[in-house]
């Protein structure tokens, strides 16, 4: 697992962020920061552009301008796998899983394990795959078959494992819980409980009030491609969080917060 | 109990239908059909188009096609042709020098389709009739007579077979291989404490296809040329065929290229999130396609002793079909390289059964075709049972 919560620097930094498809300011001057251990909610309607940024953090788009920083160093992030290296995994709302690949074959797809002969590991990745399936779902056996005959929750159980077996230190999780049943998100929540105590970052997308309120120690709402405010969960009220959403607007008398202090 | 066997219920099926298609033939054309000269004939007639067939699955499942297969063979063969007969190279520099511009034409067509995006459709649409013309203009239509005596012998024909102690030692040695890599497979998968199926069970799964080679090679060591000293053995376009097939099963299953080409069949989006090297992995794809119709060019110009512009002509319809037939979808994300063997042969037998009924060329097109589209049919409800996409 990620490295003890580090007080003294972001883990992430993003300074005046800028994206545009043609004319549209998908994103427009965003700065947002991540600590370790900590998860910091993303909040908008579809097309307010935290899509966008977060599948910039993952190198699925390039940026126009600004800065990225990762645990204090300038980066520059043009592939999905150079955020990969850097610690960065990413869960998509579709899960990008190759459907007609088993189970083992996704969780280890673009990183898979070879052999001295430079052949795929298939052994040594099924043993691995079984393991960090069972931590998240005891009752998933069937590995071996495409991903397609897999139900919704074992889906996500592939998704997640992606991100758990190599580690990610930063973790942005995009509609985590929308397609799971109870019993699922609930295992998610206490999945995402138990990285944030390992020291991992979390970004989380999400539409779902109880799970900001939940889960998130911060939260950060965008209109219209622009930052709303950024602020402590425990000081806002859904009321104002919603009104941020709709309507752009702030809540009175309430600090922006940078970052969470415990 | 089905699935522990780790057979494919297709391929099976498939594998039954050209049984029963070789003894209907058989009945119907008094005993000609299943004769080793016949068999022999058959085997090596389908090695070109199973050459080139391999590689399509692989371009099927990437969710690409290549219409010009046929086209730039006939470019490349030609072009082989001419520089051994007309510029008096000797056979392996013609053979490289067609390589290369093979390689040229592939890298150029996958060019267009991974990096700008053309659809390969269009691009290889637009092949199909330049390479046919470019095949014209090589030897200005003039038929080139391929004479060297050894690459004659690439084409199979009257000295192209292996002989009979080549033939009994080739396969026991693929069957030594065989029952070893059963042998290392069950070793790697106790170390790794996974379940073992019984022992017996594995066998006999190895065994099956033992038995089919011990059959062929016995069939192909029976076909002996009257005049001729010595059987045949197996022929040598089927040696290369098998190779190839052999080279791709294992880039497909032991290899990240593999991997990566079905991957991007089954979620094109996923694979580029996930951060597999699109591009990089189609150039390839057409590399590789490129380097296989170089070899199906080498067998098919050995094989008539000659270049000539029409040289395979309308090939690039048999090869699709041998993949389709092989159970490849067109939506991409599944086929099979074995299934693309079974299909061209099926398509072959069909073909030289009704030849040897008598069956006129029309009516032959017109239930060539049709079965076709009985194969298709039978792809979208055999997934459709089976609840793939």
């Amino acid at each position: 697992m990620a490295s003890k919560p580090d007080s003294a620097a972001p883990l992430v930094e993003l300074h005046d962020i800028r994206k545009a498809f043609g004319g549209v300011h998908a994103v427009d001057g965003v700065s947002v920061n991540l600590y370790a251990g900590e998860v910091v909610a993303l909040l908008g309607h579809n097309g307010a552009g935290k899509s966008t940024l977060m599948k910039m953090l993952a190198g699925a788009y390039p940026v126009d301008s600004g800065d990225m920083v990762i645990a204090g160093d300038l980066v520059h992030i043009r592939t999905p796998a150079d955020a990969q290296h850097l610690g960065i995994e990413t869960i998509y709302q579709t899960l990008a899983l190759a459907d007609n690949l088993d189970a083992v074959a996704n969780l280890f797809l673009g990183r898979e394990k070879l052999t001295p002969w430079r052949t795929l590991d298939d052994h040594f990745m099924e043993g691995q795959a079984r393991k960090v399936f069972q931590r998240l779902n005891k009752n998933f056996t069937n590995i071996r078959v495409p991903v397609r005959a897999l139900s919704g929750g074992q889906r996500q159980v592939v998704a997640i494992s992606r991100a758990l077996y190599f580690n990610a230190r930063i973790l942005i999780m995009d509609e985590p819980t929308a397609a799971l049943g109870p019993e699922e998100a609930a295992m998610v929540g206490r999945l995402i409980r138990q990285l944030k105590a390992d020291g991992v970052g979390i970004f989380l997308i999400t539409h779902d009030m109880p799970d900001v309120f939940a889960l998130s120690d911060r939260l950060v709402v965008m209109k219209n491609g622009k930052l709303v405010g950024t602020y402590l969960t425990a000081d806002v009220t859904e009321e104002e969080v919603l009104g941020m959403i709709i309507a752009g607007r702030r809540p009175e008398r309430k600090a922006q917060a940078e970052r969470f202090a415990s | 109990m089905w699935r522990r066997t780790g057979l494919d219920l297709r391929l099976l099926l498939m594998s039954a239908l050209l049984v029963v298609m070789g003894i209907a033939f058989h009945a119907l054309s008094g005993g000609v059909f299943l004769s080793p000269e016949n068999l022999y004939n058959i085997a090596q007639q389908t090695a070109v188009v199973g050459i080139v067939s391999t590689v399509m699955v692989l371009v099927i499942v990437a969710r690409h096609i290549d219409l010009s297969v046929g086209s730039v063979m006939g470019f490349v063969g030609v072009l082989i042709a001419y520089l051994m007969y007309t510029s008096g190279w000797p056979w392996e520099l013609a053979s490289l020098a067609g390589l290369a511009v093979a390689l040229l034409v592939s890298m150029y067509q996958g060019w267009l389709t991974a990096v700008l995006g053309v659809p390969s459709f269009v691009v290889t649409l637009g092949g199909l009739m330049s390479f046919r013309g470019a095949a014209f203009l090589v030897a200005d239509g003039k038929t080139q007579p391929v004479n060297d005596e050894f690459f004659q012998r690439l084409g199979g024909g009257y000295d192209g077979g292996i002989g009979v102690v080549a033939t009994w030692a080739l396969t026991a040695l693929v069957i030594a291989g065989l029952f070893m890599r059963l042998a290392h497979e069950r070793h790697s998968r106790r170390r790794h404490e996974m379940a073992l199926e019984p022992l017996w069970l594995d066998v006999a799964v190895t065994a099956l296809p033992s038995v089919v080679l011990i059959a062929f090679a016995w069939t192909m060591n029976s076909y002996q040329i009257s005049g001729k000293g010595e059987p045949q053995g197996i022929p040598i376009p089927v040696l290369i065929w098998a190779v190839v097939a052999c080279v791709l099963s294992f880039l497909v299953h032991r290899t990240r290229f593999g991997r990566y080409v079905y991957a991007m069949g089954g979620n094109p989006d996923a694979a580029a999130l996930v951060g597999i090297p699109v591009r990089r992995v189609t150039l390839l794809l057409f590399a590789l396609l490129g380097l296989l119709v170089t070899v199906a060019a080498v067998v098919s110009i050995a094989r008539l002793n000659a270049g000539t512009n029409s040289l395979g002509t309308g090939m690039e319809l048999y090869v699709i079909a041998a993949a389709v037939i092989g159970g490849t979808a067109l939506s991409g994300g599944s086929g099979s390289i074995l299934g693309s063997a079974l299909g061209a042969l099926i398509m072959q037998s069909l073909d030289s059964g009704m030849l040897l009924l008598d069956v006129a060329i029309g009516r032959r097109m017109v239930i060539i075709g049709q079965v076709l589209i009985v194969a298709v049919v039978f792809d979208v409800l055999y997934r459709r049972r089976f609840g793939e996409k």
